[in-house]
């Protein structure tokens, strides 16, 4: 596929496959922080959480992947290993807590592996191995840009699915711990979305001097998640 | 030069062609089991004091703005360096407040180098941002070796005791820590124009806190202190909680009342101090002021 072009059918079908609820990176098993804020009732009902995962795009860790995932495929798109090196440790880094950090880890490892088993691609396993190399995990939105650069899938349209992914999977973990109904589920699902493609298109004109995020009370939650007693999710 | 100028004053000067540039470069280095001074730079706004320290503690070095505050296109510049086995803390005389600015961000990079064995407490007091202030902070924490070291910082945003709130302006505070060259963590907040209003309110932002406090800890001992700091961070009036990152153990804080953040800031730090520094629980003198 070229850069150039628009999307392709076959770019529709990676990026429906990879962000697809049933690829395993175990998505499912994480809630960034929801359950706790469900748990404390900050999250209650349609409302709330589409408030909440709103906030999560626009000024919390979704803004702050969104710009990694940029600043990956941008240096998988141009083959540039130091980018590539420096982007891989502040995404790897860049985590405010224990569980968020293994949040992210976790789902990349898990993502990279299955991409290289099924889509194999060399470019690929040499971005594998000097994750390796570094000695770091490659944080999930690191290795979904790196991967979406490698296929040629463009930019925009592969951000614009990561978020809406990363969107998604937050709804799907307030409505089982609410609980609410798939329906509902839904409703919150399509009001966000001019807020996926805002999120998209504001990291693709972001300064990278204004990476970072505004959320405290999404890590706090998270911070409080390690010690809540009855857990459904590893964040 | 500009330290007889006052901020309103200063404020009047509109608009600056180019803000102040302070420096503040400090080194101790211990010799025979003693830490003293080994490098020292000053240039104004910036000044560093040497008050002194309580029996047993490690020496002092006291940051002074002398402007009485930052304005747009103000340029601060903060360097400490501790040596193999040497000990310092490093505290900031007063709160910093950052004025609304004309357009221009004000920059303030802090560099702190602790080598192995050694021994900083980086504490801050709370920086005040008026609304409408623009400030770019980076502190960037190298820690080698052995070295521990107790980090800071207090934002509040806005003149909470008079009612002012944040509603413009730009907040980036960036956060580096290397160990042995290695970078383990990094945090950045960043919120600039309607995102203020919109984050210091929202649920997963703020949540209506308007002051918010960061305690780090560096050390090889770090896991050690999990369990002692969620429990240290707790205090009444603020939401608190620690976590670990690797070597880094983090503890953060929100409160409406800048006075309960701060409050449990310090005690937190005096109950840190004592359990990964075997100091005594205090804080100097001038940060109760």
């Amino acid at each position: 596929m070229s850069m150039t072009e628009g999307l392709s059918a076959a770019g529709v079908y990676r990026l429906a496959v990879w962000l697809s609820p049933a690829f395993p990176v175990g998505a499912y098993t994480y809630s960034s922080g929801i359950e706790h804020a469900v748990e404390s009732g900050f999250v209650a009902d349609p409302a709330s959480l589409f408030d909440w995962v709103a906030a999560m795009l626009r000024v919390g860790q979704g803004r702050v992947d969104a710009d990694f995932f940029r600043d990956a495929y941008a240096a998988m798109h141009s083959g540039d290993a130091d980018a590539i090196a420096e982007v891989t440790a502040l995404a790897d880094a860049m985590r405010g807590t224990a569980e968020l950090a293994l949040e992210s880890a976790a789902q990349g490892d898990a993502f990279l592996a299955a991409a290289r088993a099924a889509w194999p691609e060399p470019r690929l396993d040499e971005f594998a191995a000097l994750i390796v190399a570094l000695g770091r995990k490659p944080a999930y939105a690191v290795a979904v840009g790196a991967t979406a650069a490698t296929h040629g899938v463009p930019l925009r349209e592969a951000l614009t699915a990561f978020l809406h992914a990363v969107a998604a999977n937050l709804v799907s973990a307030g409505l089982r711990l609410i609980p609410l109904g798939q329906t509902d589920g839904q409703r919150v699902t399509a009001r966000l979305e001019p807020d996926v493609v805002a999120a998209a298109e504001a990291a693709m004109r972001r300064s990278p001097q204004d990476l970072g995020a505004a959320t405290p009370m999404a890590d706090w939650m998270s911070m409080q998640h390690e010690t809540q007693y009855t857990r459904l999710f590893r964040s | 030069m500009y330290g007889v100028i006052s901020p309103s004053d200063r404020l009047a000067l509109a608009p600056p062609l180019s803000g102040v540039c302070g420096v503040a470069r400090i080194g101790y280095a211990a010799a025979d089991g003693v830490s003293r001074l080994a490098v020292l730079e000053q240039q104004s706004p910036l000044r560093v004091l040497f008050p002194r320290p309580a029996a047993g503690d490690p020496p002092v070095a006291a940051l002074v703005t002398t402007s009485g505050g930052l304005v747009g296109g103000d340029r601060l510049d903060v360097a400490v360096t501790v040596g193999r086995g040497a000990r310092l803390l490093a505290v900031a005389q007063a709160a910093e407040k950052v004025y609304r600015s004309l357009g221009s961000d004000c920059v303030v990079e802090i560099a702190l180098d602790v080598a192995d064995g050694a021994w900083l407490e980086w504490l801050p007091q709370e920086t005040i941002l008026f609304d409408g202030a623009r400030l770019r902070r980076n502190t960037a924490l190298d820690v080698a070796g052995n070295g521990r070291t107790l980090a800071g910082e207090m934002l509040v945003f806005g003149r909470v005791a008079r009612g002012e709130t944040m509603t413009y302006g730009l907040v980036r505070d960036g956060w580096t820590v290397r160990r042995d060259g290695r970078l383990v963590w990094a945090d950045a907040l960043h919120m600039a124009g309607d995102e203020i209003p919109y984050s210091l309110n929202a649920a997963a932002g703020f949540a209506g806190a308007r002051a918010y406090a960061t305690a780090i800890y560096v050390g090889p001992d770090a896991a050690d202190h999990r369990g002692l700091a969620r429990e240290a961070a707790a205090s009444p009036g603020v939401r608190s909680g620690a976590t670990l990152c690797g070597p880094v153990l983090i503890a953060r804080w929100l409160g409406r009342e800048p006075a309960d953040v701060r409050r449990a800031f310090g005690a937190y730090w005096m109950r840190l101090r004592a359990a990964a520094g075997g100091l005594a629980p205090r804080l100097p003198r001038l940060w109760h002021v």
